[in-house]
């Protein structure tokens, strides 16, 4: 015979097309490959985290902003500040009163004076922090544009809000717009006090351009990174007009100062399935540090551990499943409180 | 006090429960193995859906969390492989709170989720939905002590009254454990430390979970001087009750 046969199609699958056929085995013949070091799909050790880039200050018409990259995530954060004016709060203005005793905001710089103050009730109920996501076109496959926001994304959205709030992330004092009159109208021989007369509105708004799995922690790197570089300008209360007026000046414009540097890392976990149903025991798990899309499509369980300077947790979350325990907890703070070092230095370097 | 259970009150639905406790009042609805939209169907496995209804107004972003939350937790503990493309429909109707509740100054998904959780499991349990492991659920809150956190007493399963007489607090936990002691679900907040976690999940284990050894019923001693009772007993006894109506008509009289 003249004419070559065609060759025999291949009996093995490229891998590209095994791991879009059956993710679960895929994911679980890399991690078995090795025993000693166990390398998952991506080509990162379970523990492993991607690397980060921080690119701040990014938007121009913002009060700040960051783009932020992990791995094939990346995420933009723009910070938008707006006044609301005193007579526009609901309810009653009792918060002011706390803020009498203290200085000008600008000769009162010292990180931890007042650390203490507990603020987030006003925070909260005036709901002077505005979180919001959105997942762009073509940003993950499951996303569909033009409807409603996913579940997913108001989950997240929830979380962010939650643990901005939990933290006590900004402080109520560098939001207030207070205004001290020249004489006491009342009773012009003792001194004025000082009233609030509008608060500072930040509408935290967190963009997806791609996602690529771990959308919490890359959202809130970018939220802490817009924060950290949010300026907002001297705002005063002018007696005369009656109204907030804010400053031309850049040089007068503060920035704010954050409490401490809550620092989420999520986990997801992979249940190995015994390759011959009756052996059973030969099922393993394993934990993985910042999964990528891939691996959560394929693990139900997912953990998040936020801690803050000094090994402080914040935070925990975990729903999915019952493979960490207590000891497995024990692993995941561990591994957090090493990646709080690495955000520290991505952040500082920024 | 142990929490109030009715099961298999709505006609209309597959399964339902009315959970009370501490004040929350919450109906479950479960209605399943149904159709599937198309859409959400699964070649392998069951679809399971989770509606939470708020106690006033309309639900949003924070009641989708609450469901995400739920629906992961109940897809690991249902069979979900042995009934594929249907779906399991639990709806819950929170209807009261406690009076105290807007006032703690604690994430309020975190005091409810509990109760949601047991509320669901009862509403599965009523529409017989196979399960492979039950679920019990405790809230842990930690208040703050000023001069030495570690006398700081946990409060287990504290009614918002206590929440608020115990204010400020340090920090919130919810566990939630299988019947085989694994640790289904977790939600902590505030400030804390890994061992302070640790000793957190230590007294909700022991509540949530039947002591080692057990097969004791303790069902009617379960209020011994109006002490917490074990969750797993309880949830015995729900059941034994609920299975000895059913079985009445096999009962001579």
């Amino acid at each position: 015979m003249a004419t070559a046969l065609p060759p025999p199609p291949a009996l093995s699958f490229p891998r590209p097309i095994f791991a879009a056929l059956s993710p679960h085995p895929f994911l679980q013949a890399h991690l078995l490959s090795s025993t000693k070091s166990p390398l998952r799909a991506n080509g990162r050790q379970p523990s492993d985290f991607r690397s980060l880039g921080v690119n701040p200050g990014s938007l121009t018409h913002c009060h700040g902003s960051a783009v932020v990259r992990s791995g094939n995530t990346s995420v933009v954060c723009g910070v938008r500040a707006e006044i609301l004016r005193e007579e526009d709060v609901a309810g009653t203005g009792s918060y002011g009163t706390k803020s009498t005793s203290e200085q000008d905001n600008d000769d009162n710089m010292d990180d931890e004076a007042d650390d203490d103050e507990d603020d987030a009730e006003e925070i909260a109920d005036l709901r002077l922090l505005v979180p919001n996501l959105e997942l762009s076109t073509g940003s993950t496959p499951l996303n569909l544009p033009g409807t409603a926001p996913s579940a997913a994304a108001q989950t997240l959205i929830t979380r962010l809000h939650a643990l901005l709030l939990a933290t006590r992330l900004v402080r109520a004092a560098d939001l207030r717009i207070a205004h001290t009159p020249r004489v006491n109208a009342e009773d012009p021989d003792t001194t004025p006090l000082r009233t609030v007369k509008g608060y500072w509105v930040l509408y935290i708004d967190v963009f997806f351009i791609s996602l690529d799995g771990n959308a919490f922690d890359a959202a809130w790197l970018a939220m802490l990174a817009a924060l950290g570089g949010t300026r907002l300008p001297r705002a005063f209360w002018d007696e005369e007009l009656e109204m907030v007026l804010c400053d031309d000046d850049v040089a007068l414009a503060r920035g704010l100062r954050l409490r401490g540097l809550p620092v989420p890392s999520t986990f997801a976990v992979f249940e190995g399935r015994a390759e011959d149903e009756d052996v059973g025991d030969g099922a393993r798990n394993w934990v993985l540090s910042d999964p990528d899309a891939f691996e959560e499509a394929v693990c139900r369980e997912t953990v998040t551990v936020v801690v803050d300077r000094g090994g402080v947790v914040r935070k925990i979350e975990k729903s999915g499943g019952g493979v960490v325990g207590r000891e497995g907890m024990r692993d995941c703070v561990e591994r957090s409180i090493g990646r709080w070092g690495v955000w520290e230095e991505v952040l500082r370097k920024a | 006090m142990a929490p109030g259970a009715i099961l298999s009150h709505l006609h209309r639905a597959d399964g339902s429960a009315t959970y009370t406790h501490n004040g929350y009042s919450i109906i479950g609805a479960v209605n399943g193995p149904v159709e599937v939209l198309r859409r959400d169907e699964m070649p392998e496995e069951a679809t399971v859906e989770v509606n939470i209804r708020p106690a006033f107004g309309v639900g949003g972003p924070k009641e989708r969390h609450l469901e995400s939350l739920l629906h992961s937790t109940l897809r690991s503990i249902i069979l979900t492989r042995s009934i594929p493309r249907t779906l399991v429909q639990i709806t819950l109707q929170v209807s009261s709170l406690p009076e105290e509740e807007a006032s703690t100054r604690v994430n309020s998904s975190l005091t409810l989720l509990p109760h949601l959780l047991h509320t669901s499991l009862l509403a599965l349990l009523s529409a017989s939905i196979p399960l492979s492991t039950t679920l019990t659920s405790a809230l842990i809150a930690v208040p703050a002590h000023k001069s030495d956190p570690k006398l700081a007493v946990p409060l287990l399963s504290p009614t918002a009254a206590n929440l608020l007489r115990a204010a400020p607090i340090q920090s919130t936990h919810v566990f939630a454990f299988s019947g085989d002691r694994r640790l289904l679900l977790n939600e902590s907040e505030g400030a804390f430390s890994y061992e302070e976690w640790e000793e957190a999940c230590e007294m909700a284990e022991e509540s949530c979970c039947k002591e080692g050894g057990g097969g004791v019923d303790i069902g009617e001693g379960m209020e011994v001087d109006g002490q917490q009772g074990n969750l797993e007993a309880w949830l015995r006894e729900v059941v034994r009750r609920k299975v000895g109506e059913e079985q009445r008509w096999r009962v001579a009289t």
